[in-house]
This record gives C-alpha cells, sequence and structure tokens, in this order.
C-alpha cells in the first residue's frame, strides 16, 4: 500500500465519521421506522445502524448486525427490489409484485438474498398466518448460510402485502447462542408495529 | 504421450512452502464447511473421473470436494485439494465434459502454475487486509469483495490457461473420452452466457480475442482451439452420458431449485433445455421449469408453470409440493377455484407441512 494511499484511507476515516454514525433507539414509541408510516415501541434499547441497505430499509441490532439483526422494509412498492442493487447489470434482483401471495414473500426473502449475498444455502423452515398490525399476512422461519463467513443463521419475519406494498420485519441470528438469546426480544418488537 | 509425472511432491522454496501453508488452511476449511455435500457418494465419483481421466498414478492422492454453489467452476489448488463446485454439474452434458474439466483443472496442478507469478499475487491479500480496515471504518460489508480476491489469488494468465488447456486435451485423449468433449464445454458456456443476456435484456457479446486485463483467453478462441486441436487426436469413444446422470439424479432437485432461485430466467430455461437434451424432459425437470416460470410470474408465464407442472405430473412426479406450487401458480393468475383445488389436494397430501397453516388461509373458510 502506497503513502498516497494510506493518506488518503486516513483522510476519508477523518471526513466519514460523523454522516456515518450509529445511534441509539431508546425505550419508548418510535416512529417513522424505514422512512414509512412505519412505528414500534421499544422495550429496551437498540441501535440503529447508518447501513443503509435499500431505500425502503432500516437495520436495527443489539450486538452488532452480523450476531442479531433487525431489518424493516417499510412499504417497498411494486417494481422495487427489496435491497439496493449492488449489480444491476449482471446480478439483478427479484422485486416486489402487487399481486403477490402471502406465500410469495419468503420465496422474495430466499431469491433476493441468493443473489446478493451469495447465500448458497437456505431453507425456509416454517409459515404460518400471523398479524403485522391487523392485516393479514405471514410468519416464517428460515435457515441460511452465507458464502462469506459460513456461519449457519437462523431468521425468523413476519410481513404482509398493504395496498401492493410489502412490510416486512426480520430477525437473523447465528444459530449457537445468539438466535435464542433476543428472539423474544424481537418478538415484542414485532408485535409492537402498527402502520 | 503424456509428460512425466512426480507424485507426492514437497514444496521447496520458501516461498512455495508458504503457499503450501495457506492453501492447507484454506482446505480445512472446505473439508469443515456446511457448503460441502456430504450425503451420498458424489465426492467419490467425482475422484473416480478424474482418476478416469488423468490415469490412477496421477490421481491417487487427490482430494476432492464438492461445493454448494451455483455457479459453473471448479478448481485445484497446488497442495492436491480439488473444488468441484455444483454449477458445474448442472451444465455437463455427459461425464466427457465434466472429464475435461477436472483434466484441466489438474494440468494446472500438474504444471505448478499456482507458485509461478505467486510474489505478484502475494499484493492481493495486502489489499485484502486493507479492504477490510476501511470496510470497518465505512461500515460497508466486504464479506462480497473479499471471495473475489480471494478468486483471484488462484487465476492464472492466459498463457498458463493455454498450456493446461493443452494438456487437459492430452489427459482426454489417453483416456477414451471423446477428445471433443472440451470443445464442447466452452461452446455450451457461450450459448448459456448468451442466454442469460437475452433474458436480462442485455446485448450478448461473445469475443474472439482476450481484452489486455482478461485472465482466460475467450471462450470463443477457446472452443475454437480446442476444436481444432481435437480434430488431430484419436476421436475416443463413449462420454457415458448415462453414468453422469445416475449419478447426479440424487442431487438434481436440491441443485435445480437454488439454480431457480438466482434470477437468471434465461440463463436457468438453457440449464433446463440442456438438460432435457440429456435425459429428456424428466418429472424433475418440468417441475424446475414450472418453479423457474412461477418465479418470473409474468401472466404468460404463469399459464405455462401450471402447463409444466401437470406435465410433471403426468409424467410421474410424485411429492405433494407440485400441487400447491401448481394452486399457488393458478391463484396468482386468478384461476382461483381450480387453484384451490390443487391446494386441498395438497393439504390431503399433506396435512401435517411446516406450511400447511399459511395454505389453509388461502382456501375459503
Amino acid at each position: 500500500m502506497s503513502r498516497t494511499a494510506f493518506a488518503a484511507l486516513a483522510l476519508l476515516a477523518v471526513v466519514s465519521s460523523p454522516c456515518l454514525a450509529n445511534s441509539l433507539v431508546g425505550a419508548g414509541p418510535q416512529s417513522g421506522i424505514a422512512k414509512s408510516r412505519m412505528s414500534a415501541t421499544t422495550a429496551g434499547e437498540w441501535n440503529k445502524l447508518s447501513l443503509r441497505e435499500g431505500k425502503n430499509v432500516e437495520v436495527w441490532t443489539l450486538d452488532g448486525d452480523a450476531l442479531n439483526k433487525v431489518t424493516f422494509f417499510g412499504g417497498v412498492p411494486a417494481g422495487a427490489p427489496l435491497l439496493r442493487e449492488r449489480d444491476k447489470k449482471n446480478r439483478p434482483l427479484p422485486t416486489v409484485a402487487a399481486n403477490m401471495l402471502v406465500t410469495d414473500i419468503p420465496t422474495l426473502l430466499e431469491t433476493t438474498y441468493r443473489s446478493q449475498f451469495a447465500v448458497n444455502q437456505m431453507t425456509i423452515d416454517t409459515q404460518v398466518p400471523a398479524l403485522l398490525d391487523g392485516h393479514n399476512g405471514i410468519r416464517f422461519t428460515y435457515s441460511f448460510t452465507k458464502a462469506d463467513d459460513e456461519v449457519r443463521r437462523k431468521g425468523e419475519a413476519v410481513g404482509a402485502m398493504i395496498n401492493g406494498q410489502l412490510y416486512l420485519v426480520s430477525y437473523e441470528a447465528p444459530v449457537i447462542y445468539f438466535f435464542d438469546k433476543d428472539i423474544e426480544k424481537f418478538r415484542a418488537l414485532a408485535a409492537s408495529i402498527k402502520l | 504421450m503424456l509428460p512425466p509425472y512426480t507424485p507426492a511432491y514437497e514444496p521447496t522454496s520458501v516461498d512455495e512452502r508458504g503457499l503450501w501453508m495457506q492453501v492447507d488452511e484454506i482446505e480445512r476449511q472446505l473439508r469443515d464447511s456446511p457448503l460441502r455435500v456430504r450425503d451420498g457418494n458424489l465426492e467419490k465419483y467425482l475422484l473416480d473421473v478424474l482418476c478416469r481421466v488423468v490415469g490412477q498414478d496421477r490421481c491417487s492422492g487427490v482430494r476432492v470436494y464438492a461445493i454448494e454453489n451455483p455457479s459453473f467452476n471448479a478448481s485445484m489448488m497446488p497442495n492436491g485439494a480439488m473444488q468441484v463446485q455444483s454449477g458445474l454439474l448442472l451444465r455437463v452434458r455427459n461425464e466427457g465434459e465434466l472429464a475435461a474439466v477436472l483434466g484441466h483443472e489438474f494440468a494446472h496442478f500438474e504444471l505448478r502454475h499456482s507458485l509461478n507469478g505467486f510474489k505478484n499475487r502475494r499484493a492481493t491479500t495486502d489489499v485484502m487486509a486493507w479492504m477490510t480496515v476501511l470496510g470497518g471504518i465505512t461500515n460497508t460489508p466486504t464479506g462480497d469483495t473479499q471471495l473475489s480476491l480471494v478468486g483471484s489469488i488462484f487465476q492464472f494468465n492466459r498463457d498458463q490457461e493455454t498450456a493446461a488447456d493443452l494438456l487437459g486435451l492430452q489427459y482426454l485423449a489417453q483416456s477414451g473420452y471423446p477428445a471433443h468433449s472440451a470443445s464442447e464445454v466452452w461452446q455450451s458456456l457461450m450459448a448459456e452466457q448468451d442466454a442469460t443476456a437475452r433474458g436480462r435484456k442485455l446485448k450478448a457479446k461473445q469475443r474472439y480475442s482476450a481484452g489486455f486485463f482478461d485472465t482466460h483467453p475467450t471462450s470463443l478462441s477457446r472452443a475454437a482451439y480446442l476444436s481444432e486441436m481435437a480434430d488431430k487426436l484419436p476421436a475416443g469413444g463413449d462420454p457415458r452420458t448415462q453414468e453422469l446422470q445416475v449419478a447426479v439424479a440424487p442431487y438434481l432437485p436440491r441443485f435445480l431449485a437454488a439454480q431457480n432461485k438466482l434470477n437468471d430466467f434465461g440463463g436457468t430455461d438453457y440449464i433446463l433445455s440442456n438438460l432435457a437434451a440429456r435425459s429428456g424432459w424428466t418429472p424433475e425437470l418440468l417441475f424446475a421449469r414450472g418453479e423457474l416460470y412461477r418465479a418470473r410470474a409474468n401472466p404468460r408465464d404463469l399459464q405455462l408453470a401450471s402447463q409444466f407442472y401437470r406435465e410433471a405430473k403426468t409424467a410421474g412426479y410424485a411429492r405433494p409440493e407440485l400441487d400447491r406450487n401448481l394452486g399457488l401458480a393458478l391463484i396468482r393468475n386468478g384461476q382461483v377455484d381450480e387453484g384451490r383445488a390443487a391446494l386441498s389436494a395438497y393439504l390431503a397430501a399433506a396435512p401435517d407441512a411446516s406450511d400447511a397453516a399459511i395454505i389453509k388461509t388461502l382456501l375459503p373458510n
């Protein structure tokens, strides 16, 4: 690594830190989650990451997004992908369709993950009916392994199609220790969501 | 004639020993990877094919790891560990083509291409370390980048690729597989890339000459020179299509399901037609085709998806998820009554399925 590159790196670190800051989500009511009409009430503290994975996406965590990650998808409209496309030309992501059935929601998430994160192993484990603030939707669980760290993770998500837009909140954590540690906190959070 | 071969080679220079230490560690990760296909005899079959093409004396020290990864690739590390990705097994049409690819990778190993120019490639690891730091500062996930850079450590230059192609062809000629297998792999890969581009409404581009920065000769020139060389060799015999089909059959539904979820309509449709050319439209392939069309979900696709599911059923597809997916395709296409009938059939056949409760919500009370 040359000296110039190192200087550029150091400069970037100094200049970029304020706008890249993560922030604390205190206990109590939270509104405007994922730049949408989604709101929730938190029992404890969470960290909101500056990580912007998509237009209507917000990521919260307790210990870091590799260990426990809550993702809010706030009203992804028809024709839009769940996440920002990293390589639209060669690895386009599937998009939301207004006439999607509830059972298409887990498939959409799986297809997105396989393309975006090189997830080569993923299964949808259970799918049951659920309500998202009174709207008919789906609660599903899944397991997957990303090719970059090969950690086995489990996920649980609640989602619904409301007026042709997808509202979805998911929780993902390593199978070992972390998933069970925080799943109840996620369930309480998901149950408090208002639209 | 094949060049003489030294088995049980040990690294000699400092650089080479360092490289071996690294690849031994990578091999340990491969061995323990959750992505490795451990069930059944797939890895043993792949090793048998390798032995058939390069000969018993060459293959005896090799370890083959089958990895679930839908892209077309295989690679071999300088310590004799070979990685074969599931995507390769979906694309080769007979054992001869599989043998051509494995033989090519083995040729890189035999010619010790990994060491040549290793010093240059060491810079890649420095870049990787810095990328991680940079990623930490900017909170950008670097995992993907890391993977592609790791790939580039084991990339060879164009001359090496050509040398490996030619030695690979010599193995093929010795082994009894058809000598034209190697060029057919590249032709088929080009056709698939064109199909993917068409499916994504991009311009298909196959080039005859490689650009300055390309590490591989273009597929087109490869297919051409391999075919030209093969003309001069004995034609070879049986490509053993049936043997490949039997070996891959148990894994096919799983590999196809993964391929289907890559959001690559054109490429996947090409792969399915290719497989159908190998075995005819089997119930599994028809079902997979239904899945592909249902996923794209234009009205015409949903219509065709229902048709493929029904053909699969007529052809003898017996698992209950066929009725579920047929029902979902019909309902999404507005054929609600027919769809509900299919979903009821699914629930009758699999009342305890993990998605039974959600499927019930699509039926009338």
